[in-house]
């Protein structure tokens, strides 16, 4: 896969960060003047879920948004601090955001297919960045690793839009996958869907936290515990402003919180 | 609660606490109510309103019309043969019939035609021809079963008689002495029975006699018992007999005064049915329905009293052994192109034709024109036709024809039409609006029938197929609108080519990547403004910039095309860019919109795929924007198509008639040529610019749907 040649090349393959996926070190995001997240320090594990919870407005999906400059797209936003990816820290001048996403997929909270065909769903992000082998043998392996293919096989060349909230939304994964980032952000996946969807997707997330490093913003307590494998517990300041409160293996967080905020709001007192 | 107020009352409204609910309620759902009939109201005014408008543009469109020839083709046709008659060789003409009988007399081998009168004044020289089998006789000529005959009338009503005893006393002197006359004037004189029933309808018209199977005395009423003038006009004909009735009325003691006038039966019709000014109309030929039905307008309802008959004679020598009976056809032939009586039939002598016929100038030789050639113009040969054109066109028009296309290569149907259209040339010379022509039918026709008798009333569409591909002219009846739509169609192409592309390429700056600070507040402030700017501003600009200013671009002289008649950079060019500047705000301000409306999830889906943001923008932004684009697109075309102030100013010529070749030509646009034609103050111009109104509606509705049609795939491919 080529890039632009006067840029840093981000290499398919990791070769050093540190043991961490991604890493983000002394990250701050504006909102204009407005801090929406806090000087966090994350290291994400490498093929591992990580969770990141908390209440409302903490900066959960902010924080995650950091993760692939995806921020940048709201025109007042900007970032301090560095988020370590194979080693070079993205927000680098000489970065490009579009490596950058390549590299580090996103699925949204609301199921967002384009208005293609599913085969067309599936293919386009890779043609745009430049793929060139046997598309409809990537578009088979996407929608079977996304556990959809059984579903769509006979329809490919009909609307995304034709398929349930929760095929929409496998839809989208495999729509991410089929461009081989190595990690994938998820923006709370399930929560515009049905709890038959939500479970189905849960598997799904294990399944491809095989392959993949995955971070999900969840609301729900239950699902972060059920899925991850590590969880971030973000709160905010009295300026609106989100921190790190505690993070670790999920079941630490969820059995024996070391904070008693984190505590306080898996139990339930808040939130 | 409503379970405890019992059984007896009935309970209609709930408890509740807030004060006033219940007074309440049914004031606000009054005004509910009063609002829907309000919005119900505006929208009936507004459909009324549009309705109005398209029955007031269709009510121009079609309709009655009265088109009157310039020239009877009748005339024309009996100007050919009469031509032809005296041209024929050996032929002596003579306004004199008693040369022409002289004539005949004197040669086995003539021929002739005159009054029977001449004939009957020589009776032992000459001798009479059975034409079609029938002799001319008393009877033949009566039953009008010989051929070269026509009745003689007078008209009035009983009203009249019974009003003026003058007027009675005339017709009675007149019926009593006519018979007596009549011969030595130069007619046939009345069968018993035919005269019989002229004087029954006059006892019926005095009320001498109540019904008709009475037996009545004939009464002779002395014309020194009634006093009053009397007042006649019409045929020329009947006028010398008329004359000295009128004459003789005088010596027998009438003491008014008699006027005749010869102005022509169809003249005299009109006086006694429009004017009403005449007590009695002559005429040479029955009454029409339709002047029957005009008289019935001003409670006139003619009676006739037949008083005679007028027949040509056919005659030869009595020394001519081998003629007694002509066929029309034979007598066509005799007088116009046979040479020798052979030619006509071989039975017939070797010996020369020698024909005496009367003049031109005599109502005679019209007459047996009419009744033996009797043919239509239509069926004329080309060079009878080819003659007509060149008798009575310019000899400039007549060259331009022969130059345009040669004679000899067109049919005779061509030149017929020419003829049609340049010399018979009906004009019209009133029309009647749809409306008026539906449902008062009967007074259009009747006011169209006393007004010009003489033309054809039909119902047309103004709007034909002939319309749409004539070029524009100064005669509302050939004039079209092809050059207009075809100009329409090339400067709304140059429109949609320039304004599209920039207008949602601003649109897609505007909404995508423009930044919010003060100059791009400024810019889009003044493009929402520039939308409601008037367009003769922009007519302004675009003459000052595009006529002006970029003239060496927009006459195309960049481009080496340098023609004359391209008026100086007032092209189709310079008018597709203005209206282009005019639509410009329109579609940008459109195609935001719809960009706007694009999902944001959209873009952060191809965002998120690794997709550069043009890639997103050009692979689902404007995708997905797009059928509203062309919504917006087709609004703004719609509003292009109608504009008429801009174009006037960038400098549409308002007479066109040859296409416009491309977008250096000169131009003029539908509603240019509409807004002409309303201009010009005869009726039939209001006509063709509702015609034209019509065309432009069609116009805008195909390309219209042909746009939806474009966006419905569009938006089909994507969404199902």
């Amino acid at each position: 896969m080529t890039l632009q040649n006067n840029q840093s090349h981000i290499p398919d393959i990791p070769t050093s960060n540190g043991r961490y996926a991604i890493e983000a070190c002394d990250l701050s995001v504006y909102y204009g003047d407005f801090r929406a997240v806090k000087k966090v320090n994350l290291g994400i594990e490498p093929r591992k879920i990580t969770a990141i919870i908390g209440p409302s407005g903490c900066g959960k999906s902010t924080m995650l948004r950091a993760f692939n400059r995806m921020n940048e797209l709201v025109p007042t936003a900007h970032a301090d601090g560095e988020v370590l990816f194979q080693g070079l820290n993205i927000y680098a001048e000489d970065i490009d955001a579009v490596q950058v996403r390549r590299h580090v997929g996103m699925v949204f909270q609301k199921p967002n297919p384009f208005p293609k065909s599913i085969y067309e769903n599936v293919a386009w992000g890779a043609r745009i960045n430049g793929y060139k082998n046997n598309m409809d043998e990537l578009v088979e392996k996407s929608l079977r690793q996304a556990a959809l293919w059984d579903e769509v096989k006979d329809k490919l060349d009909q609307s995304g839009y034709s398929l349930s909230g929760g095929q929409q939304q496998r839809l989208c994964i495999a729509r991410t996958i089929a461009v081989k980032p190595q990690i994938i952000l998820m923006d709370e996946p399930a929560s515009a869907l049905d709890p038959v969807a939500t479970l189905k997707i849960e598997d799904l997330m294990r399944e491809l936290a095989e392959n993949y490093t995955i971070i999900v913003v969840t609301h729900n307590m239950q699902q972060a515990a059920r899925v991850s494998d590590y969880t971030a517990f973000f709160m905010m300041d009295e300026d609106r402003a989100g921190y790190l409160v505690e993070y670790g293996p999920t079941n630490d967080i969820f059995t024996n919180p070391q904070d008693q905020r984190t505590e306080d709001y898996i139990t339930g007192r808040f939130g | 609660m409503a379970g405890r107020q019992g059984k007896g009352a009935k309970q209609t409204t709930f408890q509740t606490d807030i004060e006033g609910f219940h007074d309440n309620l049914p004031r606000r759902n009054r005004a509910a109510r009063t609002w829907l009939l309000v919005l119900q109201v505006s929208t009936i005014i507004g459909v009324i309103a549009l309705a109005a408008l398209l029955l007031n543009i269709f009510d121009g469109a079609f309709g009655y019309v009265a088109a009157q020839n310039s020239i009877d083709p009748g005339t024309l046709v009996i100007g050919v043969q009469e031509e032809q008659m005296l041209n024929a060789p050996n032929t002596f003409s003579s306004e004199n019939d008693n040369e022409l009988a002289e004539g005949v007399a004197s040669s086995p081998y003539a021929i002739g035609f005159f009054g029977y009168a001449y004939y009957q004044d020589r009776v032992d020289e000459l001798r009479t021809l059975a034409v079609d089998g029938v002799e001319p006789t008393a009877d033949t000529v009566d039953s009008a079963e010989y051929g070269l005959a026509r009745p003689l009338f007078l008209y009035s009503t009983a009203d009249i008689i019974q009003d003026k005893p003058q007027v009675a006393a005339f017709l009675n002197f007149y019926l009593d002495r006519v018979s007596q006359e009549i011969e030595d004037v130069g007619y046939f004189p009345l069968s018993d029975s035919a005269l019989n029933t002229s004087m029954v309808t006059w006892l019926l018209a005095t009320g001498v006699a109540t019904d008709e199977g009475q037996e009545v005395k004939w009464p002779v009423i002395n014309p020194q018992g009634v006093t009053g003038d009397i007042v006649s006009a019409g045929s020329s004909t009947v006028y010398p007999l008329s004359a000295r009735m009128a004459e003789q009325f005088e010596q027998a003691g009438y003491s008014g005064d008699i006027e005749i006038e010869s102005i022509g039966s169809t003249a005299g019709f009109r006086r006694f049915c429009v004017e009403g000014d005449i007590d009695i109309a002559n005429a040479s030929r029955p009454i029409k329905r339709s002047e029957v039905e005009i008289c019935d307008q001003i409670d006139r309802e003619p009676v006739a009293f037949r008083v005679g008959t007028d027949a040509l004679a056919v005659v030869v020598s009595q020394e001519n052994s081998f003629l007694t009976r002509v066929s029309s056809e034979q007598l066509r032939q005799i007088f116009t192109t046979a040479v020798t009586w052979s030619d006509v039939d071989p039975a017939w002598p070797d010996e020369p034709i020698q024909r005496f016929i009367p003049g031109a100038d005599s109502g005679t030789l019209d007459f047996f024109v009419e009744a033996v050639f009797d043919q239509e113009l239509a069926d004329m040969p080309k060079e009878a036709l080819v003659a007509i054109l060149q008798a009575n066109v310019s000899e400039g028009l007549f060259r331009r024809f022969e130059s345009e296309n040669p004679f000899t290569e067109r049919t005779q149907e061509e030149v017929y039409d020419l003829v049609l259209e340049r010399v018979v040339e009906p004009q019209i010379v009133q029309t009647w609006p749809l409306f008026e022509s539906i449902f008062r039918r009967s007074d259009v026709l009747a006011e169209a029938a006393a007004k010009y008798p003489d033309a054809e009333v039909e119902f047309v569409s103004w709007i034909d197929p002939e319309f749409v591909a004539s070029p524009q002219s100064a005669d509302p009846e050939r004039a079209g609108v092809r050059t207009a739509i075809l100009g329409s169609l090339w400067i709304i192409l140059i429109t949609v080519l320039f304004a599209f592309p920039l207008g949602v390429g601003a649109a897609i700056y505007l909404e995508e990547y423009a930044v919010e600070n003060a100059i791009n507040r400024l810019i889009q402030t003044n493009i929402n403004n520039l939308a409601g700017v008037p367009s003769i501003i922009y007519g302004m600009l675009g003459l000052a910039v595009f006529v002006r200013g970029l003239e060496a671009l927009t006459s195309g002289k960049l481009f080496g095309l340098v023609d004359a008649t391209t008026a100086n950079g007032r092209t189709i060019l310079s008018a597709g860019l203005t209206l282009g500047l005019l639509i410009l705000p329109l579609i940008i301000i459109n195609a935001q919109e719809a960009i706007k409306a694009v999902p944001n999830s959209l873009r952060q889906a191809g965002m998120g795929l690794g997709a550069t943001k043009w890639q997103t923008i050009w692979h689902h932004v404007v995708p997905n924007a797009m059928p509203g684009i062309l919504t917006g697109t087709i609004l703004a075309i719609s509003r292009a198509i109608g504009e008429t102030a801009p174009l006037v100013v960038v400098g549409a010529s308002t007479f066109i008639t040859v296409n416009p070749t491309g977008p250096f030509s000169k131009f003029t646009a539908l509603p240019i040529q509409i807004y002409q034609w309303t201009s010009r103050p005869q009726d039939e111009f209001r006509n063709i610019a509702a015609a034209a109104i019509i065309v432009l509606l069609i116009m805008l509705l195909t390309l219209n749907a042909t746009a939806v049609l474009l966006r419905n795939r569009f938006s089909k491919r994507r969404f199902s």
